[in-house]
């Protein structure tokens, strides 16, 4: 396929949908990519098809009319898509996506790209965290609302941020035993009295927030800040939990440990962005701890180092779905106004309106960001034992000593120990890794750095890279 | 563990049709639309698959496709992800066992 489309958005999550309309809306030609069946991304995750449903939730309804949007304004939609990577094209000023998908080209070539990836959670090991049964708060939101399935009977959720205590309420509401809800950030109103000003005007934030506690409060479940989960018990999968209280450095105090009877833990320590196509590009990259480790470098139109690459929503910093929608349409924008499209200064005026917006929406941000950070002591909870990265079966004991052995950077712990190097190419353990390392050390997470990436950023069949790529 | 239930905020649904896959050479009555790992979880299947390297449990864990804890073989073809592929009539899935090689 050697035709050109004029913009590629990688992610129908609320950033890239808002981004491909945008663009559209101001005359480019887009194809708006995604890995799943239909659009959503997480946030706005549609139910099967197959399924039926009389849903008259606000936020169904949010979601309908962005679909409404995306389906009339012109974006060709490649669903069921996985880009397992981008490339410099043949000619200067066009990027190659490399694709697998069903109806998918084996390539595609974009004179602009617009990532919009999204996120996923981040974990933090214990002993027994690999078990059955232990799942991420993700994943049980998916379970209820994607697919009307309960992770377990009974239930303890464990982790930190608002993510948490939605999943709390929509497992109680859909008739699971919620044993109780640890919140791993302690004295949080105390702590959250510089962030009120960030608060002014967030109201429906707050009362969907109060409405969670609500259900949680009416239901009798406890909510414990300062307390976390430490291990897991169980065979073939998780029959017991064990949590304890906290100190300041986030280590449990031992004598304040319990045992509770479960068959399922959900945790959750908020989200990881998923930079694989970013750190491929090799964009230029910045530490920040609140929106969710290593970011690519912006400038104000957010574009990335490398020309024609532009990062938005929770992919690049966790900011949450109103953040995500701005930084989408303020891309869209921009990549319109590069590629020629759109009278000039309305779309400047609207991308100053948007940077506003975008302003209040950071403010709310670095409040989450702030108060919901894990501390630090959480990651020792993990024994010589416990495993790391999960793919590889690799356990804290081999990263000690791949550590021992001087290795500065986790790159070096991966080429030692293959962590990282199985299926999930490190999205799992990676950020584990680096902040065990940094611990261990002495050292930071920016000096340990993150984990190198290689094409295919997801496994694909040989098969697929063999049939478009016959001997020269 | 089926939700049945209707709330505001989860508004009980109407799964697709009821259809039958094979999993472990048994068959198990499942529902258009969902996802072979629900398909699994529901039949209380909590063992996905086994570490080669070290035999220890795996199933489903970040539900979204990204931590590939689910691999099961799907129709012949094998390290599928249980947690992004939707189940369909007479599909044959195989797990790594319930019991400890």
């Amino acid at each position: 396929m050697n035709d050109i489309v004029e913009l590629a958005v990688i992610g129908a999550g609320p950033a890239g949908i808002e981004a491909a309309v945008t663009a559209a809306q101001a005359g480019v030609e887009v194809i708006l990519i995604d890995s799943s069946a239909r659009p959503g991304g997480q946030y706005f995750k549609q139910l099967p098809e197959a399924f039926q449903c009389e849903d008259r939730t606000e936020h169904h309804l949010k979601a309908q009319k962005l679909f409404q949007k995306l389906a009339s304004s012109g974006v060709k939609v490649w669903p069921n898509t996985l880009v397992w990577g981008i490339f410099e094209g043949a000619q200067p000023g066009v990027w190659c996506l490399t694709l697998h998908g069903k109806d998918a080209p084996a390539r595609l070539n974009a004179r602009m790209v617009i990532l919009a990836t999204g996120a996923y959670d981040r974990s933090i090991p214990f002993p027994g965290w690999d078990l059955p049964g232990v799942v991420t708060a993700g994943a049980a939101l998916t379970m209820v609302k994607h697919q009307r399935l309960l992770p377990g009977r009974r239930v303890l959720l464990s982790g930190s941020g608002p993510l948490q205590l939605a999943a709390a309420a929509q497992l109680a509401q859909a008739g699971a035993e919620v044993v109780g809800v640890l919140e791993s950030s302690a004295n949080l109103l105390w702590r959250g009295i510089p962030y009120l000003p960030a608060l002014w005007g967030q109201w429906s934030r707050m009362r969907e927030g109060l409405g969670y506690i609500k259900t949680l409060v009416s239901a009798g479940i406890p909510y414990r800040t300062g307390w976390a989960v430490t291990a897991a018990h169980g065979e073939e999968r998780v029959r017991e939990a064990v949590m304890a209280r906290l100190g300041r450095d986030g280590k449990p105090i031992s004598d304040s440990e319990k045992t509770v009877a479960v068959d399922a833990i959900v945790v959750g320590y908020g989200l990881t962005p998923s930079s694989e196509l970013i750190r491929l590009l090799e964009c230029e990259m910045e530490f920040s701890a609140g929106r969710g480790g290593f970011i690519p470098r912006r400038n104000e139109n957010l574009e990335t180092s490398r020309p024609g690459i532009f990062a938005v929503g929770d992919g690049a910093g966790i900011g949450g779905a109103e953040m995500a929608m701005i930084e989408g349409r303020i891309a869209g924008y921009a990549a319109a106004l590069k590629l020629g499209h759109g009278a000039e200064i309305q779309t400047r005026r609207a991308i100053i309106q948007e940077r506003a917006a975008l302003r209040r929406e950071g403010r709310f941000a670095d409040l989450l960001g702030d108060l919901f950070s894990p501390p630090a002591g959480l990651y020792t909870l993990a024994k010589d034992d416990t495993i790391l990265c999960r793919c590889e079966q690799v356990t804290l004991g081999q990263i000690r000593e791949a550590i021992s052995y001087g290795t500065q950077t986790v790159t070096d712990l991966k080429n030692l120990t293959r962590s990282g190097m199985g299926n999930c190419q490190g999205r799992t353990c990676g950020s584990i890794i680096a902040q065990i390392m940094a611990a261990e050390t002495g050292r930071t997470v920016q000096e340990v750095r993150y984990y190198n990436i290689r094409p295919p950023v997801h496994p694909i069949p040989l098969w697929a890279i063999e049939e478009h790529e016959p001997e020269q | 563990m089926r939700i049945t239930k209707s709330t505001p905020e989860l508004p009980a649904v109407e799964r697709g049709k009821s259809i039958e896959v094979i999993v472990d050479g048994r068959k198990v009555q499942a529902f258009e639309g969902e996802l072979v790992s629900t398909v699994l979880q529901a039949e209380g299947i909590t063992v996905f698959g086994r570490k080669h390297q070290t035999g220890r449990p795996s199933s489903v864990y970040c539900g979204m496709g990204v931590c590939y804890e689910c691999l099961v073989t799907i129709n012949g073809a094998p390290n599928l992800r249980a947690c992004q592929t939707y189940v369909a009539d007479q599909m044959t899935i195989e797990t790594a066992g319930q019991v400890k090689p």
